[in-house]
């Protein structure tokens, strides 16, 4: 090993023990005022420190983008109210989070009417103020699929110093326009395809086989919603999911929680 | 021209670490011989049970490589990759390598006036040269943060990334660094940082140089990081001003 001076080499002198380094104290300054010559010295200012010109001044972000149905049998049986219950919810949930590594940003993307449209765009949660959705028109989902391929592939809205992404799909029905072409380029694009996702559908009308594709793994789980309330705790297993990863060590590779059946979130 | 060559560097306990009492899991080791001057980071993988056994075993087995490579005249620097490797390995044993798995990034000024720096894993190694600043590992393109290989996760050595830069009269800094630092840099302000370390802390005597260091890692600026940091910096330079090694 190397001659390291001042606990300079911590590999040199702590490897193959486990003593544990008291914690640096911040370089002394002088708190008392000194006297020379008969005068007195006004008391020493810290310096402060260049290093923050060189380093980013925001926290690392943890995007979660929501693909959010708004076509119009989203109005019936309560869907678009619960829906934009849930969302606000969960807005309100990582507005308070505090106690995480990432700053998690938000956006939601709405597909109905003529066109999908992003109807949030990505910022962080504290600063988001949400406006309900409205339910009217077709469900051109594959629009949504390149709005979302689009904001991922972004590197203005989402740096490489972000976590991975989180796209969470929720739809009623049968998707309109031709998404297997958008899914596919989703799925393929190096960064939006490296996004975790989740998926729920609503009512007995929802297509399982586009929420499959959409997760495209097998062991990717398309959760149900036939009441109102399902839909709140689906967005709440979402919030849980993605707050326990802003806390981990391990942000990108935690083990999602699990939930048997979406009642469980029911509080 | 003679140049002189200085290295240096400090390694905290992240936010995270101190809020559990568990021990920093990032290494970093400076080391001078007859194979030149080497500096070494490695950040153990906070997943694994064993990681900074793992990051103090890669800084141990970066220099017994490196040493026995300096010693065998026109060895390839491919070679160095394997050794470390396989060094880490007898090192850890009878630790599983999974579970004590790490990045390992180093700078050496070989002896004989080249230069090699790379290594495995995410992080920061950059060298700035008169032909100006490289980023040799951490110009991240189109991953996102915490998407890491490293020793014990990706095998064989074509995982590395290693480059040879040949002896020169210019000055030469590299600068290596682990994600909690490098994830948190402004890619348009690497070379003040390089600048900016020279010039603050390459001429203090160690034990200030290690406080000043260290205290600054502790205070970084950044809202919410939570990674053990650690920085090391190996220049070669023609100044004399002053003697700190």
């Amino acid at each position: 090993m190397g001659w390291a001076k001042y606990r300079e080499d911590i590999a040199s002198l702590w490897v193959n023990n486990n003593y544990e380094r008291n914690e640096i104290a911040s370089p002394p300054t002088r708190a008392i005022a000194k006297k020379r010559n008969g005068e007195m010295i006004p008391k020493q200012e810290k310096k402060m420190s260049k290093l923050k010109e060189f380093v980013m001044p925001t926290a690392r972000p943890m995007p979660v983008i929501v693909l959010a149905d708004v076509s119009g049998s989203m109005s019936a049986s309560g869907k678009i109210d619960a829906l934009n219950s849930a969302i606000s919810e969960m807005i309100e949930a990582f507005r308070e989070e505090d106690d995480s590594r990432a700053e998690i940003h938000v956006s939601v993307i709405a597909f109905g009417g003529p066109s999908a449209s992003v109807h949030k765009p990505l910022c962080p949660a504290c600063q988001m103020t949400w406006e309900p959705l409205k339910a009217s028109g077709k469900t051109p989902l594959g629009e949504a699929f390149d709005l979302a391929r689009t904001m991922i592939e972004d590197r203005d809205a989402i740096p490489s110093r972000a976590y991975r992404p989180t796209l969470v799909l929720v739809s009623d029905g049968v998707p309109t326009d031709d998404w297997r072409q958008s899914l596919q380029e989703l799925l393929k694009s190096e960064r939006a395809s490296k996004a975790m996702r989740f998926a729920l559908g609503i009512g007995d009308d929802a297509d399982h086989e586009t929420l499959k594709a959409f997760l495209s793994c097998a062991e990717g789980r398309v959760f149900e919603a036939h009441e109102a309330r399902q839909i709140k705790n689906f967005f709440r297993w979402v919030t849980m999911s993605v707050t326990t990863r802003s806390r981990s060590a391990t942000p990108d590779s935690v083990v999602m929680i699990e939930p048997t059946d979406l009642d469980d979130f029911d509080f | 021209m003679a140049l002189r060559t200085y290295s240096f560097g400090a390694s905290v306990r992240g936010p995270l670490h101190r809020r559990e009492g568990t021990p920093n899991e990032d290494a970093w080791l400076r080391a001078e011989g007859r194979f030149g001057v080497l500096v070494v980071v490695c950040d153990g993988m906070g997943s694994k049970p064993n990681a900074r056994a793992g990051a103090q075993a890669a800084c141990a087995a970066v220099k017994e490589a490196v040493t026995r490579w300096a010693k065998v005249e026109g060895a390839p620097t491919s070679l160095l990759s394997h050794l470390i490797e396989v060094l880490w390995r007898l090192r850890l044993h009878p630790i599983e390598p999974t579970s004590a798995a790490t990045t390992c990034l180093f700078a050496l000024a070989a002896a004989k006036g080249t230069w090699v720096i790379g290594g495995v894993g995410d992080g920061l190694a950059l060298v700035r040269s008169a032909s100006g600043l490289r980023v040799v590992i951490g110009d991240r393109h189109e991953s996102f943060s915490n998407e890491t290989s490293g020793l014990g996760v990706t095998k064989g050595p074509k995982a590395w990334t290693l480059i040879e830069l040949p002896p020169t009269d210019d000055e030469r800094i590299a600068v290596m660094a682990t994600d909690g630092v490098a994830d948190d840099l402004l890619p348009e302000r690497l070379d003040g940082l390089c600048d900016w370390l020279i010039d603050t802390f390459e001429h203090q005597q160690p034990a200030e140089r290690w406080r000043g260091l260290a205290a600054e890692l502790q205070n970084w600026p950044t809202p919410r990081h939570l990674d053990d940091k650690t920085i090391a910096v190996l220049h070669a330079s023609a100044s004399t001003s002053k003697e700190t090694k």
